[in-house]
Formats: C-alpha cells, structure tokens, sequence
C-alpha cells in the first residue's frame, strides 16, 4: 500500500527562487491495483514518484510505502519497491547477467538467490539470449526486457513505474503493460504515470490528474471517464487542466 | 564493509576493466610509454653523442702570442681548428668562429705592474654547436691559468722553467647503484603520486559523474543500498585503481630500466642506473602510499558527485590531478624538509617515501603524514557521502 498525505516538495533554485514541484498532494494506492498518475510533462509526477521511492526528500507532507515512512524509514522502503522510469539506463558495459547480479546483491539477496532468481526469470523475460551480451550491443527492446527483470528481479511488494513506455515503440510498450497487468493480478501495489491517456484508461483501477503539482481531479477510472459525455479519460483530463471542469474534481 | 559496498565495488571494477581508455592508461600506457620514452630519449642522446663527436668546431683566438703554446693546445683538441683574429668579434658567426679565446695585449707587462689580467672565453649557449666548442677547449682554461701563474712567479723573480706539475681535478666516486638510489629516492617519490592521481581520475569521475551523464543514477539511488554503501564501494573500487595504476607504473619503470636497457645496448649512462629497491622498501612504500591514494580517491570520488557531466568531472579531476603533481614536485630540492610540510598531503607522502628511500625516516614526520593524510582522507569520504546524499549536489543542473 502506498499512501500519501499533503506531500509537498519545493527546491530552491538560485534564479527561479522556490520552485514548487509538488503541492500537498494525497493519495492512497492498494494492493493489487494500479494507480495512475497522470499528467503533462513537468506537471510533478515524476517528482512525486521520486519522492516515494525516496529518491528525494519531501519538504513537506508525508507518506508511507508498504508501512514504512519515506523519510524516517527510506532503507526498509527501498527494500520494498521496483523502480522503473523510462529516462533510466542500464550499465553499458555489464552482461544481463551480471547486471542481474548487481541489483540483486544490492536488494540484499545472496549468490544462491540470485542464481535462482535469474533461472526462475529466464523464461518469463526470454532473458537466456540476454544474459552473457553486454548491454551496449543489446536492441532497445532487449534492454527494456531486461530493465523490466531488475525491477522485479528482488520481487519488490511494490512497484512504482515513471513513464515505462517512453520512446518504446508499440510492441515493447504492450510488454511493458502486459507485465503491469500480471503485477496487478499478483497483488501487488503498482503506482504508474503517464500522459498517454490510453494506457491509463487501459491498466489503471484509479487514477489522479496532476497539474503544476497539484492533483486536480482522482478516482477511479469509471467514474472520471463518466465526468465528460465521450467518455474518454483523455477529455476528462483536457478539460481538468484547461480548467473547463470548473475546479478540482474528487470522484471517490 | 557490507556485501552491498562490495558489489558496488566488483561492479565498478568489472566497468573499469572493460573500458578500454582506462586499461589504456593503466596496463598499456606504462609498458608501452616508458620504454618508448626511454628508447626515444637514449635514441637521441647516442645521436647528439655521435653528432657531437664527428662535428668540426672552429675556435678563434685574439692574441695568441700573448700565451704561448694557446694555439698549439686548441689545434691539439680533437674536431677543433684554430683561428687567428685580429680583434673580438662582435658576433660569433660574424667572425666564422664558434667560440674565441680574447687575451688582452702585453699580458707579461700587465702582471709584472701587478694589474690584473681577463681572458676570456666567448660562447654562444644558444647555439648547440658553440656549446659544443665550450665543452672541448675548455679544459684548456686550466693550461692557460698554469700559464699566467708562471708568467706571474717570473715577473717576482722566480726560475720557473715550465708549468708546475700539479693539477686541481674533480672526480666522480659515486658509483651506478649510488647515483640510482639518489634518483630513486628523487623520482619515485613523485612518481607514485603523480600515478596514483593519473590512475583514480578516470574511474572516479566514470562511477560518479558517470552515473548521472548515462541516466543510471536513479535505478542505483532507488535501490536498498544507503547512499554510504554506494560511495564507500565506489570510492574502494578508484581506490583499486589508482594503486594498480601506481604498481603497474613502476612495474613499466623498473621493466625499462632493468629488462628494456638491458636488451638495447649502447643506450646512455643513466639508463644504466639501478633503480632497484628492496622489497622492504617497496612495502613501506606501498603502506605509505595507502592513506594517499584514499585521499586522492576521496576528493576525486567526491568532485564526481559534485559535477554535472563527464566534461565538468573531467575538467575538476584534471585541477586534482595537477595538484597532485604541482606538490609532488615540491618535494624536489627539499634537503631539509620543515616539519609543517608533512601537513600538507600528497606532499608529505612524497617527502616521507624520499625519506624511506635515503634511510633517514624522522618518526615524527612519519606520524605527522600519515595521521594528516588519513585523518583528511577520511574527512573526504565524509564529504563524498555527504555531496552523494545532496539532492541539491545529485541533481543540480
């Protein structure tokens, strides 16, 4: 479970001066749902997300991932969750193995767990032509494979996904959903922002419009389709933050 | 240490393995640099010898009656003819003459007044084959000193006939195994630093500043591992590097000196030299060079984490790096080094090896360098943790 309680987050920029990123936003997410976040580019998602996944520090507000405080008990929540944005990289010069190995040893696992761990994984992520290449000479579509085994290589209780799809084309975009959609059924907790409407409206239970770090409409998706005559999320979200819906929406 | 600090650690190892510009600089460029170096530098000191020894030199002479046998001693030097001038000239080349002896006119009758009496030797230092004629005829100053002397003891009424027979020399005693243990303890000292810092840069700023500029760093910061067991792995693995970039360079070195002159005669006197040590040297040497090398990781692992790109890394890592050199280089010339200068690091490790290296180790400079450079080494490591768990440092733009 994640839930999340006014959290705010403000940098300070020497030019700019306070920068809030994110404004006391609150929101819970549950096991075995995904919970959309979604939002133009620069609208706070992936400050919040980093925020959850204790990659920065909250300025204010707090929140809990599996139980654990992200501020006060960062270690126990990062022992806890899968991390994927699609900025991210992998490390040229390792083999999947051995980057396999890594995050596994990091996660805190031993040799024997790793080694079962990768053969328990093999098959599901097609990982047997991965593992002696190194990453420099994979295809995009096998580093996505693989980024997606790191991230539940530990097998995190909770996953939180930035922007997974970007710049995959359509074949690995539906991987990548397809094994979101397995997540879900296995009860995890999935916490997941985009701003192509479609994949919300195709994997997300609940969903949350964010705008200039504030959540301006949240609920589930049923409900915020049913806020416009077409039905579609993607008007909801349009008219959310053009603010034709008059205001912030709660649909819970 | 924690299993998390040690995969970090193999894992930046294995990076560093495989990147071919740091294998370039650690394994290649010592047993590939420095015999070429050596080769190229004895290449060209046989080749100055040879030019030298078959170059003809013309040296003029102003008032040669006024010392008798002058003439005859500079046309008795080898590659050197004499040339007879009427007055000194304004330029060398002007007078077709490479060096010219100048004596004054009625030198007899000046040393009986008692006035004093110059000859001089002109020379061009600019010009390799002026200084070519100095180095030949010099040696004939001292006849002419001999002659002057009779001259004088004449004109006071001694029977001096000819020359005396004596003659104030220099001679070298020092032997080949002496002149490499001054040099050892001169270079090696500076030399250690100087790799040590060479060898860090690369893999420092690469596990850092890498990390940022390839978009890795989230995926590692998101990970179970504390910012201090990411740093602590990283700054060991540059650690590693930098002392095998100090091993492997005085592996290149004594490879040179010892295997590469071996194999090619006929190369200069000082790469004859040994630059050998014993192995109890080279450990103290190595425990010496420790808390150094921590530091210089330190402080590089620590501007890694400040700097935005690779470019930036790189530019910071290249100040610490002349640093590191600029300090080892003081320790050239220090006879006598101040106390307060084991304080400073880097420098105090260069002072402290020299003073392994002449066996006059003082146990306060000892204590004073190594206390200093651990206690700030640990002090950087500090820092790097610290700047690692700056978001404003880690993301900054």
């Amino acid at each position: 479970m994640i839930q999340v309680s006014k959290l705010t987050k403000t940098f300070r920029d020497r030019k700019k001066g306070d920068v809030h990123a994110v404004r006391g936003v609150s929101f819970t997410c549950k096991p075995g749902q995904v919970f959309g976040l979604l939002g133009r580019n620069g609208a706070g998602k992936t400050t919040t997300l980093r925020m959850l996944a204790t990659i920065l520090v909250p300025t204010g507000g707090t929140a809990t991932v599996a139980g654990f405080d992200i501020v006060e008990k960062s270690a126990e929540v990062r022992r806890r969750i899968g991390y994927l944005s699609g900025e991210t990289k992998l490390y040229d010069r390792l083999t999947g193995r051995e980057l396999l190995q890594y995050f596994g040893a990091l996660a805190g696992m031993s040799g024997t767990n790793v080694a079962a761990r990768i053969a328990a994984l093999t098959d599901r992520f097609a990982l047997a032509e991965l593992l002696d290449v190194r990453v420099g000479k994979m295809s995009t579509g096998m580093k996505q494979r693989l980024s997606i085994a790191r991230v539940v290589f530990h097998d995190p209780e909770v996953m939180i996904f930035d922007e997974p799809t970007a710049g995959l084309d359509v074949i690995a975009a539906r991987g990548v959903l397809a094994l979101i959609d397995e997540l879900k059924r296995q009860g995890r907790t999935i916490i997941y922002s985009t701003h192509i409407m479609t994949e919300a409206e195709r994997i997300c239970d609940e969903v949350a419009i964010i705008e200039r770090g504030e959540i301006l409409a949240e609920g589930p998706v049923e409900t915020i389709r049913n806020r416009v005559p077409s039905r579609s999320v993607e008007d909801v979200f349009v008219s959310v933050v053009t603010g034709a819906a008059g205001g912030p929406i709660d649909d819970r | 240490m924690t299993a998390r600090t040690m995969a970090v650690f193999r894992k930046e190892v294995i990076d560093t393995l495989r990147d071919g510009r740091t294998i370039f600089a650690i394994f290649v460029f010592p047993f590939l640099l420095y015999p070429a170096m050596l080769t190229l530098m004895s290449w060209i000191e046989s080749k100055n010898d040879e030019d030298a020894r078959l170059l003809q030199v013309r040296v003029g002479i102003v008032g040669e009656a006024e010392i008798p046998g002058l003439r005859e001693w500079i046309a008795a030097t080898p590659g050197v003819t004499p040339v007879t001038l009427a007055a000194a000239p304004e330029r060398l080349d002007v007078g077709g003459v490479d060096a010219a002896f100048i004596v004054p006119a009625a030198v007899d009758s000046a040393i009986a007044r008692g006035d004093s009496v110059r000859v001089e030797l002109l020379f061009n230092d600019a010009d390799n084959k002026s200084t070519a004629a100095l180095q030949r005829v010099r040696p004939i100053l001292d006849n002419i000193r001999q002659s002057l002397t009779v001259t004088w003891a004449r004109s006071l009424g001694a029977k001096a006939e000819a020359s005396p027979p004596f003659r104030v020399d220099r001679r070298d005693v020092s032997s080949q195994t002496d002149k490499g243990r001054f040099f050892a303890a001169l270079l090696i000292p500076y030399l250690l630093v100087f790799m040590v810092a060479a060898g860090a840069m690369q893999t420092a700023v690469d596990a850092t500043t890498g990390e940022k500029e390839r978009s890795t760093l989230e995926t590692l910061l998101s990970t179970a591992a504390s910012r201090g067991e990411l740093v602590m792995g990283k700054a060991l693995a540059v650690l590693a590097t930098s002392i095998t970039g100090a091993v492997t360079g005085i592996a290149g070195l004594w490879l040179t000196f010892n295997v590469v002159t071996k194999a090619m005669p006929g190369m200069g006197e000082s790469s004859t030299l040994q630059l050998t040590i014993g192995p109890d040297k080279a450990f103290l040497l190595f425990l010496t060079l420790l808390p150094a090398a921590v530091f210089l990781s330190a402080v590089l692992v620590a501007i890694g984490c400040f700097a935005r790109s690779m470019r930036e890394g790189q530019t910071y890592a290249s100040y610490v790096y002349m640093g590191s050199v600029f300090l080892g280089l003081g320790s050239f010339g220090q006879q006598t080094p101040a106390l307060r200068q084991f304080f400073i690091p880097i420098l105090n490790t260069a002072l402290l090896q020299r003073e392994i290296l002449t066996d006059t180790v003082n146990t306060l400079h000892a204590i004073t360098a190594l206390g200093v450079t651990t206690a700030i080494a640990a002090l950087m490591l500090v820092v790097a943790v610290r700047l690692f768990s700056n978001e404003a440092v880690l993301f900054r733009t």
